[in-house]
């Protein structure tokens, strides 16, 4: 059998191939700055060499000499336009064309606009600055970084959570272990280069960039250009990649569309690889407490996290993974606190699983350590551990099968066979380590919006304004709408990635296939019930029939006696050419102003921990084997077997290949990511794919992804747990237990670097 | 040639690209995947890095895999360029590379793709792609950072005796 394509279980799709695989495969599918527009100029953009201070003078003379120079927008031109905002859509609340003042390393001070992008290339790097300069925070131990309690500053954090007495459980606990561990700075680094292509058409916008937000990108912008919504488009059918960096919107785009306004011209502006690291958002480095007691049993009795992130000087950005480490173990007692430090860098943002790859990575690798301190199997540890409910609202789950996950991995992988004792297993000249890790990740729904339209002759056309960023939703949506109207799937077609379709929340939080299956599911069956009632109603072919018996098989209505009627029969006996309902879903518990905040751009995430009814959560077991060379301590992960339960799984294959990709990104996080930082300037040092390191095809070997059968009724009602961002979480705290059961070595801080391992 | 390219002075430069031939006025610091990208309209072939690190405007210049955005547009005259626009057959037939990538779901976004399926074939045109251990080699100049690896692994197996001299 393919291992891309593995064999539907109990709720679980058919592993089709991608709606949109021929176009990927063929140079067919346009990327935002893919699209031939005449007439266009190119833009390039010139950043601030320093990270702190003000712009005191511009000179442009050796630029505005480039031949084909058309224009250079900076400071004053952007003045008649509204700052942008932080939060929802924004990525930044600082304007860099608005304000002479620099708030990090990298910050826009031009656009230079030209008829070739080579001219332009030229121009934006003759633009110079002079620059009354201040010495910048650079990250946690520089001075000039202050603290701030992350609970009640921030909106997107509203508690630290807590449970019992802490410190009377702990200081009674017979075991325990108080530790600190770090991640650092990482970036998204997606390999289609961000850009901004802008048309105006009248006074219509018309904005080609790579986004998964289009209907808050088009609120937002239109505020900032002092337009209405109505004016403004963005489009974006394929991203090439995103984890994240495409949410929020950045200054870049209103600066791209007020170029285009001036010249009456078309402008495009590809970012380059370097300046996005400083122009774009990027997860910030954490640092982590935990503490853990527990009984000689093993049972844990009093949990602690504390967490340390990095922000900018005018943006508190919080990620916030207490929420999710501090429910889940039955702990007994929890107490959590999480600070943001400001520094004078540019707004970090959402990463794939932002709060989650912190700090469960900080809580596994603690798990771990608890377990050798007990003399404990680390599976072992996590069984007696498991809860019946949350430790923190005392809710039940909506369904949790971590424990599933944890023994078929563990077959798998063959966790039986290992050698508990450190060091004790070896291959020749390769120190052999194994090490396992649980993965978590809250189950968020949103309200979306959809429109599906069956014709007479069997075609179905879904619209929906979500965004085709890699996952496969594209091609879910359509699997949706091909088995709820029993139409065959390559009659189906599906647009996305539009604010001028139905809209879609963010394509962030792994909400994207529970909330657009759930509205594509309601738009079909209000398609079913029109096409039902006229079946089975008077001179209808299958008049006598209820509706609730009725089936749709390729293309036929099918009654529980055995009669049947076509679908085009149907549509006869109705007189139309074609059904379409538009709906709009909005989740269980949604508050009445949701389905408006969803067209505003800012929609309600429900599910999670915030529900009343119950927490919801998806949930994996990773178990990974290490080889660290004993004389070069190369270190290599040749095998990783992953068990993942997320409810209905609406495609084995899409699924399985986003898993996948998430444990290759936790191999990069535990080995190879981090951007380098020269504290003394506070600048992103390796700000390339040759320095910043990725995983590569060499550095994978054995993966397995297994897809345990889950039934969630209670999440949304396609019974969806999203699984992009599940992957990645906890993977590197499975490569730090292996990399201690290889060698005694306890590495805390990542990435877990060949020199960490010497002597 | 004995004049002297002048930076900026646009030249006439002509680029045989999937057996047709482009006669284009070019800044002579025109990359090659500029060329094809913005002045011919193939823009199939991506730019993901413009450092020559990823991989993504991989295309085949006289069967062999070149880094596009390394190599000016005017030192490819005369050359046969491929893209990935070229590789279909003119009745829509998939080469299969581009067949074996879809079987083996071998991409997820894929914006890098285009540069995977031409890296592919040469890396079996060089016969490169012998085990899983030297396909998994010579494919790391073309990053994914979806991570589709294993299955583009899977993908240049299946297409490997298909696409041999292609």
């Amino acid at each position: 059998m393919d291992p891309a394509a593995p064999k539907p279980k109990e709720n679980m799709g058919k592993p089709l191939p991608r709606i949109d695989a021929r176009l990927k495969v063929t140079g067919q599918a346009h990327y935002p700055a893919d699209l031939p527009t005449a007439n266009i100029a190119y833009g390039a953009l010139a950043t601030s060499s320093i990270a702190k201070g003000k712009v005191t003078a511009l000179h442009l003379d050796d630029a505005r000499a480039v031949p084909g120079l058309l224009d250079i927008v900076t400071y004053g031109d952007m003045d008649n336009i509204e700052k942008p905002k932080f939060g929802n859509s924004g990525a930044t609340s600082i304007g860099p064309l608005h304000d002479k003042t620099i708030f990090h390393d990298g910050q826009i001070i031009a656009l230079a606009v030209a008829e070739t992008f080579e001219a332009a290339e030229e121009a934006a790097q003759l633009i110079r600055a002079d620059y009354e300069e201040d010495k910048p925070t650079a990250s946690f131990d520089s001075p000039g970084a202050i603290t701030v309690p992350a609970a009640g500053k921030s909106p997107m954090y509203k508690e630290d959570v807590k449970a019992g007495d802490f410190d009377g459980a702990y200081a009674a606990a017979a075991v325990k272990i108080d530790e600190r561990y770090s991640t650092p700075t990482q970036h998204h680094n997606p390999i289609e280069l961000f850009s901004t292509t802008a048309l105006w058409q009248g006074d219509q916008l018309i904005v080609h960039e790579p986004s998964q937000n289009v209907t808050g990108w088009k609120v937002e912008l239109a505020r900032q250009l002092k337009v209405d919504p109505g004016q403004v488009r963005i489009v974006s059918p394929f991203i090439g990649g995103a984890f994240g960096s495409k949410g929020p919107m950045t200054p870049r785009t209103a600066i791209v569309a007020i170029a285009a306004r001036r010249l009456g011209r078309p402008v495009r502006c590809v970012t380059s690889r370097m300046q996005a690291f400083g122009t774009q958002t990027y997860r910030a480095e954490t640092r982590h407490r935990i503490r853990i007691g527990a009984g000689k049993d093993g049972h844990i009795i009093a949990f602690s996290h504390e967490g340390w992130e990095v922000t900018s000087r005018p943006d508190l950005y919080v990620v916030g993974g207490t929420s999710a480490t501090g429910r889940m173990y039955d702990y007994g007692s929890v107490l959590t606190h999480v600070s943001v430090v400001q520094t004078d860098r540019n707004t970090p943002g959402y990463m794939r699983s932002p709060p989650e790859t912190p700090y469960v990575y900080a809580l596994e690798n603690a798990m771990d350590e608890m377990a050798w301190a007990l003399g404990m199997d680390p599976v072992e540890f996590r069984r007696i551990n498991e809860p019946k409910i949350e430790p923190i609202g005392k809710k039940p789950f909506s369904s949790r099968s971590l424990i599933q996950c944890y023994d078929q991995a563990a077959k798998a992988f063959g966790w039986a066979g290992r050698d508990p004792k450190v060091g004790a297993m070896r291959d020749g000249d390769w120190l052999v380590g194994m090490g396992c890790a649980t993965a978590i990740y809250p189950t968020n729904v949103a309200p979306c919006a959809a429109r599906v339209r069956l014709t007479s002759d069997g075609e179905v056309r879904v619209q929906c304004g979500s965004h085709e960023i890699g996952t496969g939703v594209r091609t879910v949506a359509g699997q949706m709408a091909s088995e709820r109207l029993g139409i065959g799937f390559e009659k189906i077609s599906v647009e996305m990635g539009d604010s001028s379709l139905p809209p879609a929340p963010v394509s962030g939080g792994s909400i994207s296939t529970a909330s657009v299956c759930s509205a594509v599911l309601k738009a079909c069956d209000a398609i079913r019930a029109k096409l039902f009632t006229a079946a089975t109603g008077e001179g209808g072919p299958l008049a006598g029939s209820h509706n609730e018996e009725l089936e749709i098989v390729d293309g036929k209505i099918k009654a529980k006696g055995g009669a049947s009627a076509k679908i085009e029969d149907v549509f006869k006996v109705m007189q139309v050419g074609a059904i379409e309902e538009y709906v709009e879903f909005a989740p269980k518990g949604a508050t009445p102003e949701a389905l408006k905040k969803l067209y505003a751009g800012t929609p309600e995430f429900h599910g999670g921990e915030q529900d009343e009814d119950s927490v919801k959560y998806a949930f994996g077991a990773e178990f990974v084997e290490v080889r660290i060379n004993r004389y070069t301590r190369e270190i290599r992960v040749p095998r990783i077997v992953g068990a993942f339960a997320a409810g209905r799984i609406m495609n084995t294959r899409t699924a399985r290949s986003q898993l996948m990709g998430g444990m290759i990104w936790g191999i990069g996080q535990a080995l190879h990511e981090a951007t380098e930082i020269d504290s003394r300037y506070a600048r992103y040092v390796n700000c390339d794919l040759q320095d910043y390191l990725v995983p590569v095809n060499a550095d994978i070997k054995d993966l397995q992804v297994i897809l345990v059968p889950e039934v969630d009724h209670a999440v949304n009602p396609a019974g969806v747990k999203g699984l992009g961002e599940l992957g990645n979480v906890g993977t590197a705290a499975a490569v730090a237990s292996a990399v201690y059961h290889a060698t005694g070595k306890r590495i805390r801080d990542l990435p877990i670097r060949i020199e960490d391992l010497l002597a | 040639m004995s004049v002297e390219p002048k930076p900026r002075q646009p030249v006439v430069t002509s680029l045989k690209i999937n057996k047709r031939s482009y006669d284009i006025s070019l800044d002579t610091r025109t990359s090659l995947l500029d060329a094809l990208r913005d002045h011919i309209g193939l823009t199939g072939t991506k730019k993901g890095c413009d450092h020559g690190q990823c991989g993504a405007c991989t295309v085949l210049v006289d069967g062999k895999r070149v880094l596009s955005c390394l190599s000016f547009a005017v030192m490819n005259e005369g050359k046969d360029i491929t893209t990935i626009e070229g590789l279909a057959s003119r009745d829509g037939k998939l080469h299969p590379m581009q067949r074996a990538f879809i079987d083996h779901d071998a991409f997820q976004c894929g914006y890098c793709t285009p540069g995977q399926i031409l890296s592919a074939i040469g890396c079996v045109n060089e016969g490169h792609a012998e085990s899983e251990d030297d396909i998994r080699e010579y494919m790391s100049g073309n990053i994914c950072r979806c991570a589709a690896y294993p299955n583009i692994v899977a993908a240049v197996l299946q297409a490997r005796d298909e696409t041999k001299g292609a």
